[in-house]
Formats: C-alpha cells, structure tokens, sequence
C-alpha cells in the first residue's frame, strides 16, 4: 500500500528547504548552461569544482582563521585557478575524453577531501566556517522581523540571500552571453573550426568559460556549505553533476531562465517524493528517488532534447 | 617513392607485426620505474605490488576489453559500463544462492545474463537512438542517466547490503616470500584465459576480422558489404558477457559486493582503455596491466588511499601526450 | 621576380604510412587569381589545410608576405590576413545571418570579456562599426534582406556566399577557397565568380581556389598549379597548363580537358 500525505505541499519549512536547494543547483547549474549549453563543452567535473569552492572558504576561514568576507572570493579564485589547470591540457581533446577528464578531476578532488583528514576532517565533517553567516542570518531576521515578515524558520534568511545571488547571477550570465564575448562561445558551440578560420583562440574561450562555471560551482558550494553548516565529502558526489544536468537539459539547453525553471521543478520532485510512504526501506526508497531522475534524463534526451524553453527548430537547425 | 592516394589510407599493418613505438617507451618506462622502485623501496616491496598490479589488471583489461570494443564498433562512450561489471557479479551471488551453483557456474551464467542485459539495451535505447540520428551529447548524457538508473535499480532490488560470493579469500599460495591468494591466481587465470580467448577470437575469426574492420573505418566497411546489425549485436554480445565476467572476478577479489562495485572503478577502467588506444582490443590488454600496475607501485611511495587518484594521473598524462593512446592511430586524411 | 604573397617550400603531411603531402612547392603572385587543380587525392585540401594552420605539417617551410607561418594555429594565421573557406560550408546555421558576419569581426574589444567591465562603451560603437560594415558587405552580395535570418534557412548556394563574405569581415589579403562552387547554382556562381573578380580589381585580394570545374579554371584563373601524388607537377597559364603532357596523363581518364 502507497500512502502518500499532500500534506508537506503547505508546510513552510518544506518549501523553504526546496528553495534553497533550487538555488544552490540553479547557480550550480548556471555553470554548466555556460559550459555545454553556450559554448558546447562537455563538463562532468563541476562538483569537483564545487568542492574546491566550499572546501577552500571553509578550510580558510575555520583553521586558518580568515574572515569569511575574504575566504570567499579566494575560494572562488581557488576554484577558478582548478578550472585552469584542468583545462589547459585537456581541452584540446574530444568531448568524451573531455567529460572523463573532468569527471576523475572530480573524482580525484573527492578522494582528497575524504583521506587528507588533517585539512579537511574527512567524512567527520568540516565544521566552524559558519559564525559570519550565523550573526547576519540573525540580523536579517531581525530587520524583516521589525518590517512585518514573520520568520519562522532558520533558513529563511539563507533563501532570501541565495535566491536574491541566484536572480542577479542569472542576469548577469545572460548579458553577457549576448556580448559579442558570448557570441564567440555560441560560434564554438556550432563549429569550432569555423570560429578559428575566423581568427578566434577558440582554446582561450574555453578556458575562460570553464573557469567561469568553476566560479558559478564555488558560490553554490557556499551556499550549500551554509545550508548544511557541515562539508562532508559525500556532498559532492558525481551524482550532483548529474542533477545539474538534468535541470539545463529540463529547462531547455542555452536557457538561462530555463535554468531556474528546472531547478525548482527538479528540487520540488526530490524533496516532495521523499514523502512518499512506501513499504520499503529508506535506501531502497531514495535508489527509486535516483531512478526518476535518471528515467527523466534519459527520456528527455530521447523525445525532447530541448528541454521545456528551448527552441526545436535551433535544435534541428544545429544537427 | 612514390605517394599512395590519401583514399587508401588505410594502414596495411593490422596484425601482430606491428608494435608501435609508443609501446616500447612505455614499457622501456615502466621498466625504468620499476629499478629505481626496487632500488628505493626494496625488490621484495617492488614484486609483492607486481603481482598486485597483474591482478588488479587482469580485471582492468577484461572491463577494458568491452568498453573498447564498444567504442570501436559504435563510437559509443558507454558510461555505464561500470554497471554491467555490477550487474554480473550479482548474477552470480543469484546464482549461488537461488540454485546453489559453484563458482564454476555461476561464472558463464553472469557471462549469459550481463550479455542479455546489454543486448536489450541496445535493441531498447541505443540502436532507436542511432535510426534518430542522435548526436554525441546526447548519446553522452543519456548512457549518464543509464548508469545512474541501472545502479539504482540494482540497489532497489538487492538493497545496499554488502554482499559476498562464496570463494576462499583467505587462503593463499606463497613462494619466495611473496604471495597471492588463492582467489586473486584465479582471477588472474580466468581474466587471462577471457582475454586470449578474445585475442584469439578477433585475430583468427571471421567475426573477429569484421569487427576490426568496423572499428578502423566503418564507412569502408560498410562498402564491403558487412552485415553491421549482425556485427553490432555479437560486439555488445561480447562486451556484455565480458564486463559481467569482469565484475564477478573483481567481486571475488575484494571480497565486497555493493551496487557501487561497477562505478567505483569505471573510471580506471575508462583509463586502461584510453591508455590503450581506445577501440583496440590489444590496447584494452596493454592498458588495464599499465593502470594495474601504476596503481600498485604508487602504493611503495604515496599513500594507499590515493592509488585510483595516481591512476587517473596517468591516463590525463597520456591522454596530454598522445591523445589516441598506445595503439590508436592518429586521426587519418578524409580526403 | 613576381612578388610572391604565399610561398610553400618543400612541405610534407604524412598520416600514418601515407604521405598526404611529398614535398611541394609552389608560390602565388600577389593580386593573382590562382587556381589549384589536379586529380582526386592529390593533396589540393590538405594543403589547403596545412598552409591554414588546421593540419600540422611534418615539414617544409610556409611564408605569408615573407614571414613564415609554419606551424602557426589556425586562429593565427587568420589573424595576419589569410583567410580559407571549407569545401563543406561552415557557416553557423543556429545563428542569424548577421551574426555570422559580426562574428568575423576582427579584434573585436567586446570580443574580451575585461571590455565589458572596463569599457563597455568601446565594446558598443566597435559592435555599431561592425554592424554597418557586415550590412554594407551583406549588400554587396544581395544577402542584407535575409540579416536576420538564420543562416540554416539559405540555399546551398547561397550560404557559400555568406561564407565569403565572412571572409571579407577580416579585410584578408589572401583568400582561399575550398570549391567554392561545389553544389551551387550556375547563376549564384556566376555572381561568386564576379565577387571574386571584384575583390582582386577593387581591393588588391589575392585567391587561390580548388576547383575541378576547368571551364571555371580556364576562364577565370591568371595562373594554374598542378598537384598529383602530393606534389606540384606543372604550373603556368591555362593554356600551357592545359597542354602540359604530364597533367594530361596524371588526368588520364579522369577529366576531358577540352
């Protein structure tokens, strides 16, 4: 027998938990819209990317002591710098090379966090990196409190903060893919060649957009190391690539606002069927969690590979 | 001396006459590393990690062997190969446990059941997907979303309780103070026996020589009249069958059967195949023992932990290198 | 001596056992129309290739305007004026017409993502500029009316044109052509044909073009070069070309040169 309570769909605290990891893998997922929608790089290795982001910042600021404003933006220039050394050397090569080249950096990033115990605390759990954020969440409530917002829940602050990132974010990368900076990466996206013919160090471009979605990838790890107020390796599985994958490819390959479409509906999905009472044990419950999503990519690869806001006719055109 | 026509390009030398000049550095490499490891960290250290790298090679080059020919015939980068590896090895826990086969059994019985599993798939999904004209990304990301659906139906339904076949993993045969146990000789020997087998098969059969064709140039083959469907099942026939037969002997190797067994070495598979020149056979051989040894030696000098990170290091390395691998060819003229 | 704009010196491209490539030379005026010819798998694309920077050649010297472009990448070489065109068309059939053509744009600030957090106002009137001259080319090869669509809804015949006119987006020098009337209509080729000559007439732009139609060849090259078995076999006017007893039997069976 499946019983399944409506009743989480008002809760409040549900929602807000869905909104901020709608956030955290939309600007995760802006990244990868960058990378494979616009400039048509296969990139497997962006949790790898987000490890390096929140890693650093939490490393930085809870065993070295740095101030948070500062363990940021060297985190997302660390993240930046990791972007860089992968893809000097194996851009060059085909798009599945490629996509296994990020995906052992990705790899290989995992297994650093889980054995280089003295830097990271291993699967213990970094903790420590949080005060900063802790006293502005509290003054936030404060001042929304005092404006009439009741706020009731602990991460309400968190949601406004990282939706307000996520918005202006999304904006900023949609601008300036209609640059002619943009329109470079889109010519790379169709034909590489062309764009060198033309006189483009398509290699540079590259570069500069992987390192751009390893920025993207660094702030979803801050956000997501707030959320959590613990970094454990196990966060940064490939399997989050694969949901960044399934929310650019749902929303509509080259959309940005497709993007926040996509993670919405994907986090609505996840969360809400973890509400799902079935006769089965929990890990058994979250491998049919898993299976969906992997159903979804698969069949939306099959019959609507543009996903809900992109165009066939650019998908036809492109073939 | 007079220039053939680019037309022709293809290479006459196909057989075992020809061994790239890649191969002798890599192996004059090893060979190299291997005194200065004997040297620095004692002969004894050098031969135990030897012998640890042949068999965690033996079953490197048996889930290369099927990715490779895969890639091959199809140009398909199968992601979720590891998974066949999974599926296998749970075939022959079924197997023992529902109808009490021994090892022996259980082991062409995975073989049977992971070649099925792949041989629906491609009737199911990749072969629709080729009459649609899919393109690379999309093939990318939908044999992504394969593995991740295969994992977790495999947990589904055998939940993600450890798991072990019943063979004797605590005895071992010693000589000269080193040893190996009893199972991983048998690993060893099963991957080799698959393996020349394969050699064999593709060298001296019809089969095997069409599938070769196929792989070097699929539009020349075409032209000669090769039944590609017939050609395509039997390769994912193979690469099911051997990937299953894989993931068995490496199931019986560590001793611990989880629904993560296959993806946890994909990628050192992906590695030995990449090394090897991906789309040959031989280079899945050459490649798996390069990684399995790679891996082990790391173990005399950096820490355990990290082996499968030293492996991907190498396989970046190469792919910088010489981005066809050992035995590719380089991209040849079109024109 | 002729002043030469592209010169080729012993240059070799191997792929494997096969030598694509043995060891050409050849030399192209300035301000020429020169036409490559020779039978099929003689090398003509992969020299093409080679002396654009999208193949690496294993040997052999290559100068632009006497400095030597060997082995320069490709985005390089167009960079210092030499511009090609692929026998299968590249346009960018997911963009617009127009895009294509502000694509090729050359140094381009807005092209620099820095521009646009500095400077972005240098970005605009370069992208202004860039606009009216990709108009005023689009014009000149009566594409204007189509700017706006996307390149992927022209005629075959037509996109080779766009492609072209890309081309002049970088102001080359040095142009060449990879069959650039393969699959297109006689009267769209006739109008690439008077675009060609308008270009080395009014701009001073040396082509170098493959062709295998010799009616084309003979009626609208200055000077012919010969390639069989990856090298140059013979060289001159049409005319002497054409009665060159080693090109007759390289074609032997091959073309009818009437």
């Amino acid at each position: 027998m499946i019983a399944i309570t409506f009743h989480f769909l008002t809760a409040a605290d549900f929602w807000i938990g869905v909104g901020v990891l709608a956030a955290t893998y939309g600007i995760f997922a802006l990244g990868l819209q960058l990378n494979v929608g616009t400039t048509g790089i296969t990139n497997f290795g962006q949790a790898g990317f987000m490890a390096v982001g929140a890693y650093t910042m939490g490393i930085l600021v809870a065993k070295q002591g740095w101030s948070w404003w500062w363990a940021m933006p060297a985190a997302i220039a660390a993240s930046m710098l990791a972007a860089v050394i992968v893809g000097l050397p194996s851009l060059r090569l085909r798009a599945d090379y490629f996509a296994i080249t990020t995906l052992a950096f990705a790899e290989i990033v995992r297994y650093l966090a889980d054995n280089e115990r003295d830097l990271t605390e291993g699967s213990q759990g970094l903790l420590g990196y949080n005060s900063d954020w802790f006293k502005l969440s509290l003054r936030l409530g404060d001042w929304l409190n005092g404006h009439g917002v009741h706020v009731t829940s602990f991460l309400f602050p968190l949601l406004l903060v990282s939706w307000g990132v996520l918005l202006v974010l999304t904006l900023l990368v949609a601008l300036v893919v209609r640059t002619p900076w943009g329109r470079v990466l889109r010519a790379i996206r169709e034909d590489e060649d062309a764009a060198r013919a033309l006189g483009k160090n398509t290699l540079a471009y590259k570069l500069q957009s992987l390192a751009l979605a390893a920025a993207l990838a660094a702030i979803a790890g801050f956000v997501l190391a707030l959320n959590l107020t613990l970094l454990v390796p196990d966060e940064f599985d490939p399997v989050f690539t694969i949901f960044g994958f399934v929310i650019v490819i749902l929303g509509g390959l080259g959309s940005y606002v497709g993007v926040i479409l996509g993670s919405v509906i994907l986090m609505t999905v996840l969360e809400g069927t973890r509400y799902v009472e079935l006769p089965l044990s929990s890990d058994k419950v979250a491998a049919i969690r898993f299976i969906i999503v992997g159903l979804v990519l698969i069949l939306l690869m099959a019959f609507r590979p543009q996903g809900i806001l992109g165009s066939k006719q650019e998908m036809l055109l492109g073939e | 001396m007079s220039a053939i026509s680019p037309e022709t390009t293809h290479d006459e030398n196909l057989g075992a006459e020809r061994v790239p000049t890649a191969l002798l550095v890599v192996v004059g490499a090893m060979v190299a590393a291997a005194v200065v490891l004997a040297i620095t960290q004692g002969a004894q250290e050098l031969a135990q990690a030897t012998i640890n790298g042949l068999v965690s090679g033996s079953y490197f080059a048996l889930g290369a062997a099927g990715l490779t020919l895969v890639y091959g015939v199809l140009k398909l980068v199968n992601f979720a190969h590891g998974e066949f590896l999974t599926f296998g090895a749970y075939m022959a826990i079924f197997a023992q446990s529902a109808f009490g086969f021994p090892l022996a059994l259980a082991l062409p019985f995975a073989f049977v059941t992971t070649a099925a599993l792949a041989l629906g798939l491609e009737a199911v999904m990749w072969r629709p997907m080729r009459r649609k004209g899919a393109g690379v990304l999309q093939l990318l990301l939908m044999a992504l979303g394969l593995a991740f659906v295969l994992r977790n139906v495999i947990q589904l339904v055998a939940g993600t309780e450890v798991r072990k076949l019943s063979a004797n993993v605590t005895s071992s045969v010693t000589f000269g103070g080193l040893h190996i146990g009893r199972t991983e000789l048998w690993v060893v020997i099963v991957a080799f026996a698959a393996l020349i087998a394969l050699a064999l098969m593709l060298g001296h059969t019809r089969l095997g020589t069409h599938i070769r064709a196929l792989s070097d140039n699929a539009e020349l083959a075409e032209t000669t009249g090769l039944d590609t469907g017939r050609i395509i099942v039997y390769t994912w026939i193979l690469a099911g069958g051997l990937a299953g037969l894989a993931g068995v002997v490496y199931g019986a190797s560590i001793g611990v059967i989880t629904p993560n067994l296959g993806f946890g070495i994909v990628l050192s598979i992906f590695a030995a195949a990449i090394i090897g020149g991906i789309g040959d056979a031989y280079g899945a051989l050459a490649g798996g023992m390069l990684i399995g040894l790679v891996q082990e030696w790391s173990t005399l000098v950096f820490p355990v932990n990290l082996k499968v990170a030293v492996g991907f290091g190498a396989m970046i390395l190469v792919l910088v290198l010489r981005p066809q691998g050992i035995f590719g060819r380089a991209r040849t003229a079109g024109r | 001596m002729s002043d030469a704009i592209l010169e080729v010196d012993g240059v070799e491209k191997r792929y494997g056992g096969v030598r694509a490539i043995d060891g050409a030379s050849l030399a192209v005026e300035r301000g020429s129309i020169t036409a490559l010819i020779g039978p099929n798998g003689a090398g003509k694309s992969t020299l093409f290739d080679v002396v654009s920077g999208f193949e690496r050649a294993d040997g052999g010297a290559i100068k632009l305007d006497g400095r030597s472009i060997y082995r320069l990448p490709a985005y390089a070489i167009a960079r210092r004026g030499l511009v090609r065109t692929f026998q299968m068309t590249k346009t960018l059939n997911v963009m617009s017409v127009l895009d294509n053509m502000l694509l090729a744009s050359p140094d381009h600030p807005g092209e620099r993502l820095s521009t646009w957090i500095v400077r972005p106002w240098a970005g605009r009137r370069r992208e202004r500029d860039a606009r009216a001259r990709a108009l005023h080319l689009l014009e000149a090869f009566e594409l204007a009316a189509h700017a706006r669509a996307y390149a992927g809804t022209l005629s075959g015949g037509q996109r080779k044109l766009l492609e072209l006119a890309r081309a002049l987006m970088l102001a080359p020098r040095l142009v060449l052509l990879d069959e650039p009337l393969a699959g297109v209509n006689p009267t769209l080729g006739r109008r690439l044909l008077e675009h060609i000559e308008e270009l080395r007439r009014d701009e001073g732009t040396t082509l170098l073009f493959v062709e295998h139609d010799m009616e084309v060849v003979m009626n609208h090259s200055d000077h012919v070069i010969v390639m069989a078995q990856g090298r140059v076999i013979a060289e001159g006017s049409a005319d002497e070309v054409r009665r060159n007893e080693t090109v007759v039997e390289a074609y032997l069976g091959k073309v009818v040169v009437a």
